[in-house]
């Protein structure tokens, strides 16, 4: 068999394959109702913080972490977005869960620089105006995070 | 470093195409390979067959929200194998590179 195929022939083959670990590849992702989640608590988060008694946000803050925590671990590989499969660990990023840890980081810190700004020049309600703000840098930055990862996907398949 | 070997089950491109795809997968649903190959049930069907008569893919059929669902995934010879093909398919490229012929 060896001997028959050409190297035009093993050519086209590889290129197949490639196309299929691209589209592979395309599934990296974490669920949509991720995002949409968080910036839902987010927003929620920001509400009980100017309208709340503070132990309500308290415990809303630990509710939203507790939930977090418990989705977390599965949603933030990014190899589970889709219910059709699972993409193996290999062509995906170790750093992706940081990756995300890191972004919501940044995001909570731009939350508080938000509602201190908003604060100071006199808004009344500081906390919604900067967590619906930060609630669609979520929504925008987070897909944009894990398109970020799809490529670094692909540029890593295509240098093996 | 994977051994280097041409496997005839493995090379027809729809097999290529299904090996390839369950490749970077731990395990994908018969619909999405459908899906993404354009295959009609049957015909993949019959791929399947092949591929799991030669001990390269586990097929398991289950229910799920009363959805029945078949999911498919590489064994480990299936995945040995398709790493030996695509060895030796660019050793193809590489032997044509340099001029000599492939390794036997």
């Amino acid at each position: 068999m060896k001997n028959e195929v050409s190297e035009a022939e093993a050519r086209l083959a590889l290129s197949s394959i490639e196309q299929r670990r691209q589209q592979v590849i395309a599934e990296i992702d974490v669920p949509a109702w991720y995002w949409f989640g968080m910036a839902g608590g987010w927003v929620v988060l920001g509400v009980l913080a100017d309208y709340g008694p503070s132990w309500a946000t308290i415990a809303g803050t630990v509710l939203f972490g507790a939930v977090h925590a418990s989705v977390a671990p599965r949603v933030l590989s990014g190899r589970h977005a889709s219910p059709h499969l699972s993409v193996r660990s290999d062509l995906v990023s170790r750093r992706v869960p940081a990756l995300v840890i890191g972004f919501l980081i940044l995001m909570t810190i731009v939350t508080v620089a938000l509602a201190l700004i908003a604060s100071a020049d006199g808004a009344r309600h500081p906390a919604i105006l900067a967590s619906v703000v930060v609630a669609a840098l979520v929504l925008v930055g987070g897909p944009r995070l894990m398109a970020a990862v799809r490529r670094q996907a692909e540029q890593r398949l295509a240098a093996s | 470093m994977s051994t280097t070997k041409f496997d005839e089950i493995i090379h027809p491109s729809t097999r290529l195409s299904i090996v390839a795809l369950l490749a970077s997968t731990d395990w994908a649903d018969f619909s999405f390979v459908r899906d993404r190959l354009g295959m009609s049930d049957s015909a993949l069907s019959k791929q399947f067959s092949i591929l799991e008569d030669a001990g390269y893919v586990t097929i398991d059929r289950f229910v799920t929200n009363r959805r029945r669902r078949v999911r498919v995934g590489l064994t480990d010879l299936g995945r040995q194998a398709f790493e030996a093909h695509v060895a030796a398919l660019q050793a193809v490229i590489a032997s044509a590179e340099s001029g000599t012929l492939p390794a036997a």
